[in-house]
């Protein structure tokens, strides 16, 4: 187990009136250097489930596990563990406080006490990574960026802690089909190219399933589906049933199977489902 | 943490002191406050004291939320106590400590003003645990009514009020989120000197206050869109009716004032 928990049960406001379950019993765990999804609809404990990962969220019960230790509560130790896990919250770029794109990416490192020399680097390679000059924009204002460029930027500003996992809420909420593909083949260059392990919680299946090789189901504070991104995809009643649909390419190959076209259904993207619908034309 | 997180002391219930009009909720509590000032015999004022702690239980306001309630004032009580112990004379003389005495009417009058304390805050505190804020807001405005002939715009005063009150609950789940969305980039909020921390404060407030301005903003046009004006007559989505048992209650009240006043006199 590389990261994952045992058990895990969260309460907000416990012994209150307001007191929610908003994790009960969740078991899994993901392998290092995996491209993970935790799936499920709003409300059902995502979010939740992301911060006990980096210990921004205390469990009322069971264990966080990360590389083979229970996360404590000391502070140096989770001052490490979130230089080892990076998160990514939702619409991340909401957090810019700097006057530059430069300081708002030398934030991270800069918090880990390192050398000036070693954050100049720092953020040079993190901004190269999200495809970012940094002679270029290390002087731009954050908030006059395009809205794709701010999550490139706020990527960069989680990835400069050179985090060994990397953990997104809902990366592509927010931006136009061009920023979303941008942020996907970003997504899977640091997966397949650099090695990091991936997470990512998402209600609403898209992109980033092609490049899925496991998925978390969960619902109302539960778990109700694990398993290789395969034999997840396979169960379309089941994941409609939760409220949760396939992407649309992947609706529409199912679609055509019901009229009678044979064609594959482990089809995520258009590109795939082009050449698999080609495909069939021409065996006919 | 941020799920619902309470605003002021509010707490949800079907009681019947949650469900009575708030408009007499506020009035019987301003008599029940005139009445408690004006008492003068221990006796009454404990009885008083009963009736808000018997309150309470119809309530079904946990224990726990009542002392929470008196906290704040357990210093003044402290003080007050320690005062009319040793400077407020007559009576017979309890005990000496050096040149000070504590006299049996100052012990009395110590008691008397403490539990008058304890009884003003336990009544201002069943309303408010027992009304939400908005409503708390309406009502208020709603005598406040009569400042509109002096030129106030009590209305809009009433709007700022209950937006206001609206968004400090999404604010401070926000500020939360962006604590832990700093904390995640290795932000410190705890260790160093005070100029250090409210330094280290910085990365939260900046994105507080560009959000806030953000929300106001899209709020106002929200606002205009669905026709609000300055001025215009509005009308409320809830009505607060004045219901029979309302008339009751105020009754039973009144009647009480009217028996204790007269046994007090």
């Amino acid at each position: 187990m590389f990261i994952g928990t045992e058990k895990l049960t969260h309460t907000y406001m416990p012994g209150t009136p307001f007191s929610t379950e908003a994790l009960q019993d969740v078991s899994f765990n993901f392998q290092k250097g995996e491209f993970a999804l935790i799936l499920g609809p709003s409300g059902s404990g995502k979010s939740t489930l992301i911060q006990h990962l980096n210990g921004l969220l205390r469990p009322t019960s069971g264990k966080v596990i990360f590389d083979g230790a229970i996360v404590g509560s000391n502070k140096r130790e989770l001052l490490h563990l979130r230089r080892r896990i990076g998160l990514v919250f939702q619409i991340p770029e909401e957090q810019f406080f700097s006057e530059s794109v430069y300081d708002e990416v030398a934030f991270a490192p800069r918090n880990l006490g390192l050398d000036e020399k070693v954050v100049a680097e720092r953020v040079e390679e993190a901004l190269q990574k999200v495809g970012m000059q940094v002679n270029t924009v290390k002087s731009w204002h954050p908030f006059r960026l395009s809205a794709g460029q701010k999550r490139l930027v706020a990527i960069a500003a989680v990835l400069s802690l050179k985090p060994e996992v990397l953990i997104f809420d809902e990366p592509s909420v927010g931006l136009d089909p061009a920023g979303k593909k941008n942020i996907f083949n970003l997504l899977k260059d640091l997966n397949q190219k650099d090695g990091l392990t991936i997470i990512i919680s998402t209600h609403h299946l898209d992109e980033a399933a092609v490049l899925a090789d496991r998925v978390l189901v969960l619902k109302q504070g539960r778990l109700v589906m694990f398993g290789s991104a395969d034999y997840i995809f396979a169960q379309r009643k089941r994941l409609n049933e939760l409220g949760l649909a396939l992407p649309q390419v992947t609706e529409i190959m199912h679609s055509l199977v019901e009229k009678g076209l044979p064609v594959s259904t482990e089809v995520y993207t258009l590109q795939q489902a082009k050449s698999e619908i080609k495909n069939i034309k021409r065996r006919n | 943490m941020s799920r619902s997180i309470t605003l002021g002391q509010y707490l949800p219930g079907e009681s019947l002191i949650h469900r009575l009009n708030p408009r007499l909720k506020i009035l019987t509590l301003v008599l029940i406050l005139i009445l408690l000032f004006s008492l003068e015999r221990f006796g009454a004022l404990t009885a008083y004291l009963g009736f808000a702690l018997f309150l309470f239980a119809v309530a079904k306001v946990p224990f726990r939320y009542l002392l929470r309630g008196l906290r704040p004032i357990l210093f003044i009580a402290l003080f007050a106590l320690i005062i009319y112990f040793f400077f407020s004379k007559g009576g017979v003389v309890l005990f000496r400590i050096g040149i000070f005495t504590v006299e049996s009417e100052g012990v009395k009058e110590g008691l008397f003003i403490v539990t008058r304390l304890a009884a003003l805050v336990l009544f201002s505190l069943l309303v408010t645990l027992t009304t939400t804020p908005l409503s708390l807001t309406h009502g208020m405005s709603y005598f406040l009514k009569p400042l509109r002939y002096l030129g106030l715009p009590t209305e809009e005063v009433a709007m700022i009020m209950s937006v206001a009150l609206r968004f400090i609950p999404t604010l401070m789940e926000e500020s939360q989120r962006l604590m832990r969305a700093q904390l995640a980039r290795g932000a410190d909020f705890e260790t160093g000197s005070i100029f250090r921390k409210a330094g280290n404060l910085v990365p939260l407030i900046v994105p507080l206050f560009v959000s806030a301005f953000r929300r106001a903003d899209e709020l106002a046009l929200a606002m205009e869109a669905r026709g609000y004006r300055i001025g215009a007559k509005r009308t409320r989505m809830y009505e607060d009716i004045i219901l029979p048992r309302d008339w009751v209650v105020l009754a039973f009240v009144l009647a009480l004032l009217l028996i204790s006043f007269t046994m007090d006199l």
